[in-house]
């Protein structure tokens, strides 16, 4: 790679410490901190599996049973107002044993994006489907269920929609053989 | 009289089709030319592009990412290098910055371009298309002096640029755009009043606002019923705060508002990349970086406006040199779900006219 | 010469016979050629309209271009899809082009009008023969056994229904000014007092007569059954070869015959001062089929429903009314 030879060994820029106080980091903790607080007073504590900022990304972890009722309570309520759906992604963490969807919303109102991720396990994973929610995930809720396997419950039309019909296994799984 | 027996047609348009605009299959139940049922068949241009992420280095996908959304590559190497800059904190050099703004921007003036043409095209009019293309060709011709290639153009480097601009390439992107100026009041002149294509186009594929939402679209297709979201504005990146540009929207979010939108997205691209060229500074292209690049461990999402809406990348990192997932978040993909809401009860004809306003990439769609 | 090829008059023996039968060959060889240079002149064109050359390769200036074309397609395998009905597949595009070739017969490119019928019905002839080939349009949809050509034929025949009644209705301004349906008496009409071609008093009628004639012809903005970006190829998607050649021949022809038919009607035909009346013909032809080209170089395509509506909703009020006008006008003179 002739660009690597551009930039020579000089690491010193990821080496600096970011300053104590960021103020990035202090207004997305209250954000999330914010959303944290009406879901729990909603559907109380244990819905909220972790609560972290990913960098600056407030992100929550709803439990699997919930996840459908927590993504419409952050749709419809109308000081939260995550009406749009940015982005949803499938992860297979094979080394700690469960699949993770991710939801990336955004909200008019509040004017912040939200991540929130369910987690279901490597065995018969399930997934409540927030189709009925947000009909833009119609799609990204088959290509997971195609390239990862995880099925979501409630969805209208749950097949696989790049590969084949009859496509033995989920590519973006970690555990996937390539075959030639 | 004994009532006619009629019955419903089964049609398959494409994988192979003159107006899919590449390998996209829409099962059309249609009853005479008026059409009951729509399903779009996507994935036969899947190439695993998430899956090969995984076992490359974040610079070794770059070139993969062309391949995407190929009308508008310089913005896939755009938001594979913004993702993976924000996500190590580094600095990019001004003048990279620059001339990463003046080949996105001009990148989607021939996006549009493309767009635009290809549309005028599916509606039966073959002359702007001819018209569209040469002037795309001319941006074409810039980028290969600038990167040595002409659809795939993999310019970009995490921290910078691949090549400084070749000398009087600047200048020569000005005066392409005073060049431009000209030739889009002819395409005005040719196009947007002609009586034909007015009719085929207004009232055609009406969504409100909500529903964009709802579906997830963005780009254009969100802009155009009237809602202002533009990554640009609203999630600044790049420098782009540093120029002064309006962001487009239209009023009922018709086929014909989709169109104006894309005339005047041109008109303020040719804006930025005119404040880019004349604001360039000299300096080095390629900021400091480790010869390796090793996102530190976590999650990242960030998003670049494509020339077809958010075009957004989540990246898992384990803190290796090579992603644990890399999701692209295509916008065609998202916004080609609504195709089956605008179709039903429509003609045949307006098939085409709300496929060709959507506005896909097939490359993106099925990644 | 004139004299040996003239037959109208003569008891129908076998001399005249053959005459007839030569000038019929002279006549179809001679449009071969015309059409051949249609083809070319309109690539020509539209090239030059849209930054681009056109054909230039083959021959000089690329003149043999359609020669090779034609002969590509002459030569090349005469598919027949399995599920179509053959027997109507086959004939299609002779019903089609049998009729493009028959209306020649009462065009009269000159003054000494050798190989023209001067029918006394000449201008019903016209219309009652254009319409059939739109039966081998249908049966050619019909028999390919193909969706889109299914539609295509569809569409074909709804728009030759709606068009076929304002295209007529436009050309009897023209008959009830010059008082006869013979296409030479009505040239030699627009000889005389006023002095003026008939696209003076029926400037309406003409440009009537102009829309419904692109519809007619199915091109663009009224390209419909063809439709390239919705319905692949129309009618003839499932067509290779000659048959497929035989559709192209049999649509050029009529460009042809169109223009002839507008250039006799509305522009004086073969009359003109100075230039022979061959070569006033053939301007005013030309002109008439640049005029095709040029519209097709510029416009979009119009939709199914909006095309039908066109001609009910405004082209057959107003060639009524045209009617009308001209009616009152002429009894009032």
């Amino acid at each position: 790679m002739s660009e690597e030879t551009k930039a020579p060994e000089a690491t010193k820029a990821t080496e600096e410490t970011p300053e104590p106080v960021d103020p990035r980091i202090e207004k997305a903790n209250g954000q999330l901190e914010l959303v944290k607080s009406k879901v729990v007073a909603k559907f109380g504590e244990e819905v909220i599996e972790e609560a972290l900022l990913a960098k600056f990304q407030p992100t929550l972890v709803i439990q699997n049973e919930r996840w459908a009722d927590v993504v419409e309570f952050l749709k419809v309520t109308d000081e939260l107002g995550f009406v749009y759906p940015e982005a949803m992604a499938g992860t297979d963490h094979m080394a700690k044993g469960y699949f993770e969807v991710y939801l990336y919303l955004h909200s008019f109102v509040l004017d912040m994006d939200l991540a929130v991720k369910v987690r279901t396990g490597r065995e018969e994973p399930s997934i409540p489907s927030v189709t009925h929610l947000f009909s833009g995930v119609n799609w990204e809720e088959r290509e997971i269920f195609d390239l990862l396997g995880v099925p979501f419950t409630g969805h209208p039309d749950m097949r696989r929609i790049m590969l084949e019909d009859h496509w033995q296994g989920h590519p973006l799984r970690k555990d996937y053989v390539v075959k030639d | 009289m004994a009532e006619i027996r009629t019955e419903e047609l089964l049609m398959n348009i494409g994988p192979q089709h003159p107006s899919t605009h590449g390998v996209l299959r829409v099962v059309v139940k249609v009853d005479g030319e008026i059409i009951r049922d729509v399903e779009p068949v996507v994935g036969y241009l899947h190439r695993g592009t998430e899956k090969l992420a995984e076992d490359l280095q974040y610079t070794q996908i770059i070139p993969y990412t062309d391949r995407m959304d190929y009308l508008a590559s310089m913005i896939n190497n755009h938001a594979i290098v913004n993702a993976v800059e924000r996500a190590m904190d580094l600095q990019v050099p001004e003048r990279a910055e620059h001339l990463r703004v003046i080949v996105v921007e001009l990148n989607r003036i021939a996006s549009h371009l493309v767009f635009l043409g290809t549309y005028l095209l599916d509606l039966g009019a073959m002359s702007p298309f001819l018209y569209a293309f040469a002037n795309r060709e001319k941006i074409i011709d810039m980028f290969n002096r600038i990167s040595g290639a002409r659809l795939t153009f993999n310019y970009m480097r995490v921290g910078g640029v691949k090549w400084d601009a070749p000398e009087g390439w600047v200048q020569d992107v000005l005066d392409f755009i005073a060049h431009l100026r000209k030739e889009m009041n002819m395409f005005h002149e040719l196009v947007s009043g002609n009586e034909i294509f007015l009719e085929r186009v207004k009232g055609v594929g009406i969504y409100d606002a909500d529903t964009a939402l709802n579906y997830g679209l963005s780009g254009i297709n969100l802009r155009a019923t009237g809602f202002n979201w533009d990554l640009r504005k609203n999630k600044p990146y790049s420098i782009y705060d540093r120029f002064d540009f309006n962001v487009i929207v239209g009023e009922k979010g018709d086929c014909y508002d989709r169109y104006v939108c894309h005339m005047s997205e041109i008109v303020e691209s040719m804006k930025i990349v005119e404040q880019a060229a004349q604001q360039i500074p000299d300096g080095p292209v390629m900021g400091k970086v480790p010869k390796i690049l090793r996102v530190p461990a976590g999650e990242y999402y960030s998003a670049v406006e494509g020339a077809r809406g958010e075009l957004g990348l989540y990246i898992v990192s384990e803190g290796k040199d090579k992603p644990y997932r890399m999701k692209w978040r295509r916008p065609s993909f998202v916004n080609l779900q609504i195709l089956p809401k605008l179709l039903e009860g429509q003609t045949m004809s307006n098939l085409i006219a709300v496929l060709g306003a959507v506005d896909i990439v097939l490359g993106e769609v099925d990644a | 010469m004139v004299e040996f090829f003239s037959w109208l008059d003569k008891p129908l023996e076998l001399s005249t016979f053959l005459n007839m039968v030569i000038g019929a060959v002279i006549v179809l060889a001679f449009i071969l050629g015309v059409v051949t240079y249609t083809i070319y002149f309109e690539r020509k064109v539209i090239g030059w309209m849209q930054w681009r050359v056109g054909p230039n390769r083959v021959g000089p200036l690329g003149l043999f271009q359609t020669v090779a074309d034609v002969l590509k397609l002459l030569i090349k395998e005469d598919v027949v899809p399995a599920k179509a009905d053959r027997t109507i597949f086959l004939i299609a595009p002779i019903i089609t082009f049998f009729p493009s070739f028959m209306v020649l017969a009462i065009i009269p490119f000159t003054a000494t009008h050798i190989f023209t019928a001067a029918s006394n019905v000449g201008v019903l002839y016209y219309i009652a023969l254009s319409a059939m080939s739109i039966l081998g349009v249908v049966l050619g949809g019909w028999a390919s056994n193909n969706k889109y050509s299914l539609i295509g034929g569809m569409r074909s025949a709804a728009q030759m229904i709606s068009y076929e009644v304002p295209l007529a209705m436009s050309m009897l301004g023209v008959v009830l000014l010059a008082g006869s349906l013979n296409l030479v008496e009505i040239v030699e009409q627009q000889k005389q007092f006023p002095y003026v071609w008939y696209i003076v008093p029926q400037a309406l009628g003409f440009i009537i007569f102009l829309i419904s004639a692109i519809a007619e012809l199915n091109r663009t903005p009224f390209d419909l059954p063809e439709a390239e970006s919705e319905l692949v190829g129309g009618y003839f998607t499932e067509y290779t070869g000659f048959r497929f050649a035989f559709f192209m021949l049999a649509e050029y022809v009529y460009v042809f015959a169109m223009s002839a038919l507008g250039t006799t009607l509305f522009l004086g035909g073969w009359e003109g001062p100075f230039l022979p009346g061959w070569l006033w013909f053939a301007i005013k032809v030309s002109a008439c089929i640049f005029f095709f080209f040029w519209v097709r170089a510029t416009m979009p395509r119009i939709r199914t429903d909006q095309l039908l509506v066109f001609s009910w909703k405004v082209l057959i009020p107003l060639s009524l009314l045209n009617l009308v006008i001209t009616a009152v006008v002429k009894y009032l003179i």
